[in-house]
């Protein structure tokens, strides 16, 4: 038969020799952090640790011709001069793809360990990569508990299992000595130490005496000797908390566009797995707002949009009752961020809500300014002269920061997703 | 795959050899695996069915994948040129995809068979790269992975850069210099115009006694070849034996890179057919012929960046067959210069056919697209050259040149020697120190200098002293030379 269907044994080279790869293009992937950060693809995935990266493959190298320029090449179909027939983002690095038969300058879909990522992300902003022992915790008492064991102790906290076990274990140890000692059968050497209620010499002493015991029932179980009491220990029981809940506040108004959004998103998705890092439980609350505001699930916050004009003290209001209701300070680490682009028709009274959400006794609170050319940035100006935030710089991109009482503030400006990574390097270095 | 539906495979198989026969193509007896997914993408990242480990397969393995998950959704093909020739299918496409690449096989099959850029390749790649793999794999135990791969990564940067036809010339350097200097006994005259041949040139015995030091005695393109053969590394055993594994692969291959067009298009071409006969026998349901109908819309389907070798392949030949039907060619065709009646010409010829398979035994892509693409086949599909334009945030693909003879001279330049640059190797022994000197031919574009330097590291890392490489580039409206130096320290440029 001509076709047949083999068994091919697994042997998976490919991705062997794909994992070999992907060390190599560690470097590509460091390079492009700021692409792949405001990528969708990390976005949308939340639980699963592996994440497919779209990297551009580490280059084969050999003779090839320079077409000038940033290159070109031949196509088909349906085509005028001047036409564009296909558009590609720019890179961090590097240059445009090389057009023709170059195998492996096209992108392809790597896969990689997200908490990696986010290693190779504070590795290049320069932060330590925090590990449990830094987690910040508070603790509250829960009343009393039983943890350990002691040796003295009062009558009623005595643990009877224990003790028992204990007065087994010396038995069975001086039974065995004996029977080493006197070369006599164990079931004598137990009867007399029986007899003995426990004690060594009494026992050996019993032995000497009794060249053979009669017939008959031995007692049962071992005598307690005073060294055999087990006591229960108190202790005060503590609860550990490391919990941190951001609540995340977007102005969903007809100016909030898809790409406005998605900045947001991407903000946010890496703000929370950043805190991941810190916190052994994170949550995470959406509060959409126009004028008014309303709790949501995720892909509403992110997916729907309203029409309506925009008062964003609404959305402090509700964070506030929210924190009330669910988040008490005391146990939780409490990060209020909130994006928008800038518009807001009660600036004042927006300024007046948020002091009564930081008054609660939050971590931190954060403002991102999604702004375009006609931006009118009024909600940063009010925080300006508000909060007394200071416009600041850092590696040419400009930012707000500013504390209130002790907690930090920090506003950011994003105008383009070459942003994003600025703000959060700003966003991770005042953390 | 069940067994029902493998057997109906056979069916086709059966059938298809039939059809295949009887419209005149020969083939080699051809066999079919059906794989799974995974293995079909490990096959074209790895060009052959078991191959050595390198990351750049590994790269491409990826790269495949996500193409594939990405749902570019065209059959994929593999037929290598074994005998007998082996094919894969993929075990999740549907009976209609099956055959249909099962069609295009059998016409790749008869042009391995038939076209004389494949007569001389080794038939038996298949086993050859598996037990290199097993080879690669103890060198890897003995030596380090770090190690081989060095070797795998330097071999690979020039793999490109041998004699495809080295086999028609093979002599040895005392052979070449009897050829070149003279130094051959005299022979008996080899035909009626021996003496209108080119004399070997009359050299003074003490230059004689300096060429004879010569290496290579003339310029050779096989740099692959060279470094194996003239290291003065010199190279292990094991690394002489890794490089040319990969040099007899890509020597393996270039018939196939300098016939892409051609091939894929032969293929297309007769698959076409092939199907049409099988649905009008009714071997084929109108409901798998329309699926048939879709697959084959995506394989002939325009790239707006690139050139489909399986369209412009299939047009071309469509275009010789009815060219050929009609007596379109020659002068009494090219003389005529009413468009109408050139339109209205047909002389009954009908020689179509016997032309198609007289170009698949002749020709490659640089020669076939030369000789065969016209104004209407570059109208038809509407090719372009296109150029990349910075804009903001992205890069644009915008359309440049539509005028068909500009479009044809471009698209001829860069099949020119199959896209390779010609990188000759001038000077084995340069400044009498074991010295490496190569030199660029220019044909018309410039070296790609970050790749130029790159891939002259790896040479550099293959024969230890200094290399140069001569070349030249554009500069003023005027050409300039540029000498590139890789060595120990680094690997700098000089301008003229």
């Amino acid at each position: 038969m001509a076709v047949v269907q083999p068994d091919y044994g697994s042997a998976p080279r490919g991705n062997t020799d794909a994992a070999r790869h992907r060390e190599k293009i560690k470097e590509a992937i460091r390079q492009n952090l700021p692409e792949i950060i405001g990528n969708e693809a990390i976005i949308t995935r939340k639980e699963n640790q592996i994440v497919r990266v779209p990297v551009r493959g580490v280059k084969s190298y050999h003779f090839i011709h320079n077409q000038g320029g940033a290159g070109g090449g031949f196509g088909s179909g349906e085509a005028q001069k001047g036409k564009v027939v296909a558009t590609r983002p720019k890179t961090g690095s590097g240059q445009p793809g090389k057009p023709g038969g170059e195998p492996g300058v096209d992108y392809l879909e790597t896969e990689i360990d997200l908490d990696e990522l986010i290693g190779m992300m504070l590795d290049d902003l320069g932060l330590p990569n925090l590990q449990k022992k830094e987690i910040e915790e508070t603790s509250t008492s829960e009343g009393w508990t039983y943890n350990s064991i002691e040796k003295t102790g009062i009558r009623p906290r005595l643990d009877k299992k224990r003790s028992i076990k204990e007065a087994i274990k010396r038995t069975e140890i001086l039974v065995g000595l004996l029977a080493k000692e006197t070369g006599r059968i164990e079931e004598d050497c137990r009867r007399a130490l029986d007899m003995a209620l426990g004690d060594y010499a009494q026992a050996r002493l019993i032995l000497d005496r009794t060249p053979a015991f009669p017939q008959g029932e031995a007692r049962g179980g071992p005598a307690l000797a005073s060294s055999d009491l087990r006591y229960h220990a108190i202790e005060e029981e503590v609860r550990h908390l490391s919990n941190a809940v951001v609540i995340a506040m977007m102005d969903v108004s007809g100016s909030m566009d898809t790409m406005k959004k998605y900045f947001a998103r991407s903000f946010f998705f890496w703000m929370l797995s950043f805190l991941r890092t810190i916190y052994k439980h994170v949550e995470i609350r959406f509060i959409a707002h126009t004028t008014e505001a309303k709790l949501v699930d995720e892909y509403e916050f992110f997916h729907k949009g309203e029409s309506g004009g925009t008062q964003c003290y609404a959305a402090y209001d509700l964070a506030g009752e929210l924190i009330d209701s669910e988040y008490p300070p005391s146990r939780w680490n409490i990060y209020p961020f909130h994006f928008s682009d800038g518009e807001d028709w009660d600036a004042e009274q927006s300024v007046l809500s948020l002091k009564a959400v930081l008054r609660r006794g939050v971590s931190a609170f954060g403002y991102g300014e999604i702004q375009t050319d006609y931006s009118a940035s009024i909600l940063m100006t009010a925080f300006e002269r508000g909060l007394d935030m200071q416009e600041q710089r850092s590696d040419g991109y400009t930012y707000y920061s500013g504390q209130w009482s002790s907690t930090p503030l920090l506003g950011m400006i994003i105008r383009s997703r070459q942003d994003l990574y600025p703000a959060l390097r700003v966003l991770l270095r005042t953390e | 795959m069940t067994r029902t539906e493998i057997e109906r495979l056979n069916e086709a198989d059966r059938l298809i050899q039939e059809i295949v026969r009887d419209m005149g193509l020969d083939f080699m007896s051809q066999e079919f695996d059906v794989v799974p997914v995974e293995k079909m993408l490990e096959i074209m990242a790895y060009r052959l069915p078991v191959n050595f480990s390198h990351w750049s397969f590994g790269r491409d393995y990826e790269s495949e994948r996500t193409r594939h998950e990405h749902g570019f959704g065209a059959p994929y093909e593999v037929v290598f040129n074994s005998d007998p020739a082996r094919a894969y299918l993929m075990d999740t496409n549907p009976f209609a995809v099956q055959v249909l690449v099962m069609a295009h096989v059998y016409a790749h099959n008869d042009f391995m068979k038939e076209s004389r850029h494949f007569q001389r390749t080794r038939r038996d790649m298949i086993s050859s790269a598996s037990e290199a793999a097993a080879r690669f794999r103890e060198y890897e135990r003995d030596y380090g992975i770090d190690a081989v791969e060095r070797v795998i990564d330097a071999g690979m940067a020039i793999q490109w850069n041998v004699d495809p036809d080295e086999d028609l010339h093979q002599e040895s350097e005392a052979a070449a210099r009897d050829r070149i200097f003279g130094w051959a006994k005299p022979h008996a005259p080899r035909g009626a115009y021996e003496d209108l041949l080119p004399r070997p040139p009359e050299f003074p015995t003490d230059q004689k006694r300096e060429l004879r030091k010569h290496t290579p005695p003339e310029p050779t393109v096989d740099l692959l070849g060279y470094l194996i053969e003239h290291s003065p590394r010199p190279l292990a055993e094991w690394e002489k034996d890794v490089l040319s594994v990969i040099k007899g692969q890509a020597l393996y291959f270039m018939p196939y890179r300098r016939t892409k067009i051609m091939n894929e298009g032969w293929a297309t071409y007769w698959h076409e057919k092939i199907m049409q006969r099988l649905f009008k026998e009714r071997f084929l349901t109108t409901e798998e012929h329309g699926l048939y109908n879709l697959y084959n819309a995506r394989v002939k389907a325009h790239n707006p960046r690139a050139v489909n070798p399986y369209l412009l392949g299939s047009a071309l030949f469509e275009s010789i067959e009815d060219r050929w039907n009609k007596g379109r060619f020659g002068r009494d065709y090219l003389e005529v210069e009413n468009a109408e009646a050139r339109e209205r010409w047909d002389s009954g010829l009908m020689k179509g056919r016997q032309k198609l398979f007289e170009v698949r035994r002749t020709h490659m892509d640089w020669f076939f697209v030369d000789e065969f693409l016209d104004r209407g086949v570059v109208e038809d599909l509407n090719l372009y050259v296109y150029l990349e334009k910075e804009r903001d945030n992205a890069f644009e693909s915008v359309v440049e040149v539509t005028a068909w003879e500009k479009v044809k001279q471009y698209l001829v330049q860069s099949l020119m020697n199959w896209g390779i640059p010609r990188i000759l190797v001038v000077d084995g022994n340069y400044k009498g120190s074991s010295q490496l000197y190569l030199k660029h031919v220019f044909e018309g574009l410039p070296l790609d200098e970050e790749y130029c330097r790159k891939t002259l590291g790896y040479i550099h890392e293959l024969w230890s002293r200094p290399v140069y490489l001569e070349t030249y580039e554009p500069y003023l409206h005027q050409l300039r030379a540029k000498l590139y130096v890789a060595d120990e320290q680094s690997i700098h440029v000089h301008e003229e």
